[in-house]
């Protein structure tokens, strides 16, 4: 993005002045103090005053003159700005570097979540000449520590107004950035099939289900593998809602195949809403419905078979409290679509990012 | 800094007991803040510049907080429940930083290194006095990055949990299912309630 500054501000805002002038002044850079073998590193840091006694340090690191920044009112330095500028944007479940490095912030996940990101007004605050902050994409499940954005102002030297605007842009629409935290939840399993029922191939849905729930703490409460009977997968999904289930996955009997029944047997379980379908490949035959609050996922075979499905774009939003609904599903399009490459990388791929 | 001696007594005092614990703690605390160089950390203006952080709640923590002069209370002493005998010393001014961690063969060679003494426990004592640096101890260089909300300083965040009311501070609380909560709200909490007992504090029955 293309943005006007104004660098005759900073220019004005240093002057070089005798080390011995410069005590109550502030830094314009940092100064490095290299003993060999044994530390490189900042003796002094960009906006740090200078005091009395560092007078003698900074001589011996063989400085005798210094930029410092003589700043009006109504401008700011850029390691002030950019902590203003972070605590604005970061919402619950979000923290910031308490230092800002070359000018910049980081802001990282406080804990394991989902992160949310209101795209309209990250991009309106993009809009505003002199600030700036890019992150990853909304909805990526993140673990504690993980890097979510990156923000800072852009001169050195901030005008108040520029950044009392930014700053005003992002409490509006606060949060910009936020982390959704996970609820370990008690699933159940109805593994559907003629052939996995009677015996003549291995059921290999459940680890896969189990190892994917287990990532975000979740655990299978229970497991069964029934026929493609759509009264049983029916009967067995109503039992399951009687129970203390918060999320019913089923996987397989979603194609057009005559014995696939698996969504017949959902919908005639007395759930609320049935979103069959979704713009994802591998995915298309995905089911999402909800009885109340409970989900019930129908995954079909294509789970068994790649690595990520769409199952592992709704997963962690189901987990987050998040209700999908038809039009988040078709919302996925841009970017619904799997590579398949030799060695997965999901999530650090496109796939699933909007 | 106080010679070791010293420095062990009052740690010692400090604690309550002497013990081996004690001497790899006032150790490892010396040896730390010697390598971020921080010389006087129990008192202005260092005492602004070190933060702890401490994997285990055993002995040498409190020998640890003794000698650097870091306290929970002021958020310079960081506890990771890790269980390993091992603490970071991180100078906020230099952003130098390194993890010191006792060392399993220091147990092994306490009699080598205090033949004379029969007693375990004194002999670990004194063995520990003795031994060598890289035999006690294995140092690394680390990089900890300390979020905002970790720091030093005046509170810079509260929000009041939307479940029981209570205020949370410094980004503790959790954004769970729309809601703002505390992390017993949202996670459980490590005590349960007693209807009963509670009726007698609401009745001054205690």
């Amino acid at each position: 993005m293309l943005k006007q500054h104004d660098y005759s501000c900073e220019k004005d805002c240093f002057q070089k002045i005798k080390v011995e002038n410069a005590v109550g002044l502030t830094l314009g850079h940092d100064i490095t103090e290299v003993r060999p073998g044994e530390y490189k590193g900042p003796a002094f840091r960009k906006g740090y005053k200078v005091q009395e006694s560092d007078l003698c340090h900074l001589m011996r690191l063989g400085k005798r003159h210094l930029y410092v920044l003589d700043l009006n009112e109504n401008q700011v330095h850029e390691d002030e700005a950019v902590i203003e500028l972070a605590n604005a944007l970061a919402g619950p479940g979000v923290t910031f570097e308490a230092r800002p490095r070359e000018g910049k912030i980081q802001l990282i996940a406080a804990y394991d979540g989902l992160i949310k990101v209101q795209v309209d007004p990250l991009t309106e605050f993009n809009l505003i000449p002199d600030v700036m902050c890019a992150s990853i994409h909304n909805n990526t499940p993140v673990k504690k520590s993980r890097r979510l954005a990156g923000t800072r102002a852009i001169p050195l030297v901030i005008e108040r107004d520029i950044l009392d605007q930014a700053v005003s842009l992002a409490t509006a629409s606060f949060p910009i950035f936020a982390v959704k935290a996970f609820n370990a939840v008690s699933a159940r399993l109805i593994i559907t099939g003629n052939e996995v029922y009677e015996g003549l191939i291995e059921d290999r849905f459940e680890a896969i289900i189990s190892r994917k729930l287990a990532a975000y703490g979740s655990t299978l409460a229970e497991t069964v593998i029934l026929p493609d009977d759509q009264d049983q997968i029916s009967s067995t999904v109503r039992r399951f809602l009687e129970m203390d289930t918060d999320l019913i996955i089923t996987t397989g009997g979603m194609s057009v195949d005559p014995n696939d029944v698996t969504r017949l047997g959902i919908q005639s379980a007395g759930v609320d809403r049935v979103h069959y379908g979704a713009a994802v490949l591998p995915g298309a035959m995905f089911l999402l419905a909800y009885k109340e609050n409970t989900p019930i996922v129908g995954i079909p075979a294509c789970g068994l078979y790649h690595p990520t499905t769409i199952f592992d774009l709704i997963l962690p939003r189901l987990l987050a409290g998040e209700r999908p609904n038809a039009r988040d599903l078709a919302r996925l399009a841009h970017g619904g679509l799997c590579l398949d490459c030799a060695t997965c990388r999901y999530p650090a791929c496109s796939f699933g990012k909007i | 800094m106080q010679d070791f001696e010293t420095l062990l007594k009052g740690s010692a005092e400090a604690h309550g007991h002497l013990c081996p614990g004690q001497v790899v703690g006032v150790r490892m605390a010396m040896l730390g803040c010697e390598l971020i160089e921080l010389d006087n950390p129990r008192q202005l203006p260092q005492i602004k510049k070190i933060i702890v952080y401490v994997e285990i709640d055993r002995c040498a923590t409190d020998a640890i907080a003794y000698v650097t002069g870091v306290k929970l209370g002021r958020r310079s002493l960081k506890f990771i429940d890790n269980g390993i005998m091992a603490a970071t010393f991180v100078n906020l001014e230099t952003d130098r930083a390194f993890r010191i961690r006792s060392t399993e063969k220091s147990r092994e060679l306490a009699a080598e290194y205090a033949p004379e003494i029969r007693d375990k426990h004194l002999q670990q004592l004194e063995a520990y006095k003795r031994m060598p640096t890289d035999l006690l101890f294995k140092i690394q260089a680390v990089d900890v990055k300390i979020p905002i909300h970790n720091m030093p300083g005046p509170t810079r965040f509260k929000a009041t949990c939307r479940n029981c009311g209570t205020v949370v501070r410094d980004k503790k609380d959790v954004y769970q299912n729309g809601k703002i909560l505390c992390r017993s709200c949202a996670f459980g909490a490590y005590y349960e309630l007693s209807k009963e007992k509670n009726a007698n504090i609401k009745n001054k029955n205690l």
